[in-house]
């Protein structure tokens, strides 16, 4: 990509970024516990390459780098939506479609913070309309978001439920683990009979012999 | 007067000597609305080449960064905060005008500790062999009196490994872009300083000393003859910018 656009693209993304942040003070100082970190994800569809640092101002974005990087992440935009997402980012990371090297812990911890922003919103708004106009504002816009994610959190409950135990489509993970153990249990116990026969066998031979 | 004492100012053969003072004029004149005058005539777009060269940089924590030709520091700025107090940023300008006004902002910041002024000529470099790992020039080296030699301090500083960057108009890489560049340059920058900075000759000045800058080859070749290594340049803005980077083996 032309370095001009690929850096404008780059340095939007990171005051958009930052200023989401902004929002969110106390992630900030989780970030900052991070700074000696950089990731560098690279996206084939659409092609694109990133290096993130994070700090304690918030991200520096690049579109090149080449001093170390902890952790370099592969794969395509859509998988790295999900891993942003996922509630369970290490099995996200094992299982998934993207390519990992380096040090898998200092990604998992920046993703935490990513899903957990907890966003103030009180201080631009009372900044910008004064004492009452922005609490008011604000006690809106919290509610809205934190009914948002109770809506989402409750939501993807009861759609496990649903289709666990009502709609019965995939066994619940425990049932399923119980059933992995069994059959682990019954192919020990195939290759024990196996040998056993074998050995009967023998013994058979020797006796006829 | 004989060729090897003259060098051109814009499109003017002058004095060798002479030529610093005549530079030196036009950033008194110019540098108390360097910063606006950069908005306006690039659209802004000089920050995202500044930013592309700081990337290029490869600067890290703990690096020492000479910016040549630094002016109002936007570039010195964003390196004191990437090499971060074990670091060191100088700030090297040879027009105090330029210097002052670049100290005054960076201050004003907040930047301190890891940053330091210094009024230098890039020929003549103050500063012992192999001291930084990395040097930037942003919009400077038309203006030095004597490229090669300058190309040829800078090495001398740089730490064995370390990068020269130099950002710098260049030319255009397509025909019809070069003719719109042309007619912008001679016509809307000289009209728009003297609105702003009230002063028309200083960005004619700057128009007719792009022009007489090397071409990107031209220069990648200059700066392999002054000893770097692993030269190359990035076009930028289709070439009306280029990025040159070298590195000292």
């Amino acid at each position: 990509m032309n370095p001009t656009l690929h850096t404008a693209a780059v340095a939007a993304l990171e005051t958009a970024l930052n200023r989401t942040l902004e929002l969110a003070p106390g992630s900030l100082a989780e970030l900052e516990q991070l700074s000696d970190c950089v990731f560098a994800l690279h996206c084939t569809a659409p092609p694109l390459d990133i290096y993130l640092q994070p700090g304690g101002d918030g991200f520096r974005l690049m579109g090149l780098y080449d001093g170390p990087v902890t952790t370099s992440v592969r794969g395509e935009a859509s998988d790295f939506t999900e891993l942003a997402t996922a509630t369970d980012p290490t099995s996200m990371l094992i299982n998934g479609q993207l390519q990992l090297e380096g040090d898998s812990g200092p990604l998992i911890e920046l993703q935490k913070i990513l899903a957990t922003l907890d966003m103030d919103w009180e201080a631009p708004l009372v900044a910008t309309l004064g004492d009452v106009g922005g609490h008011q504002v604000a006690r809106m816009l919290r509610s809205l978001f934190s009914w948002g994610r109770h809506a989402t959190d409750s939501l993807t409950r009861q759609l496990d439920e649903f289709i666990h135990e009502e709609a019965r489509l995939t066994p619940p993970r425990l049932e399923l683990e119980d059933f992995y153990r069994d059959v682990q249990e019954l192919g020990q116990r195939v290759e024990r009979l196996q040998s056993r026969t074998s050995r009967l066998r023998q013994r058979l031979q020797k006796v006829r012999a | 007067m004989s060729e090897k004492d003259t060098t051109h100012f814009g499109y003017k053969q002058v004095d060798k000597d002479a030529k610093a003072g005549m530079v030196a004029d036009v950033f008194h004149s110019v540098a108390s609305r360097y910063d606006l005058m950069n908005d306006l005539m690039s659209g802004g777009i000089h920050r995202i080449w500044k930013r592309f060269t700081i990337e290029l940089s490869g600067v890290r924590k703990g690096h020492a960064v000479l910016d040549i030709a630094g002016g109002t520091g936007d570039l010195a700025a964003r390196f004191a905060d990437i090499v971060g107090p074990e670091g060191r940023v100088v700030l090297a300008d040879i027009n105090d005008s330029m210097l002052q006004v670049g100290r005054d902002k960076l201050l004003d910041m907040g930047h301190q500790g890891n940053l330091e002024f210094v009024q230098a000529d890039a020929q003549f470099l103050p500063f012992p062999d192999d001291s930084f790992d990395c040097i930037t020039i942003a919009f400077g080296l038309r203006n030095v009196t004597d490229k090669d030699t300058a190309l040829r301090s800078m090495l001398r500083v740089l730490k064995p490994g370390g990068r020269l960057l130099v950002l710098e108009f260049s030319k255009p890489e397509n025909q019809l872009l070069s003719k719109a560049y042309d007619t912008y340059s001679f016509r809307l920058l000289p009209l728009m300083g003297r609105l702003i900075a009230n002063d028309s000759e200083s960005y004619q000045y700057l128009a007719e000393s792009i022009r007489m800058h090397p071409d990107q080859d031209t220069l990648k070749e200059m700066m392999e003859d002054a000893g770097f290594n692993r030269c190359e340049y990035h076009n930028m803005t289709g070439g009306v910018v280029a990025l040159h980077k070298g590195v000292k083996a």
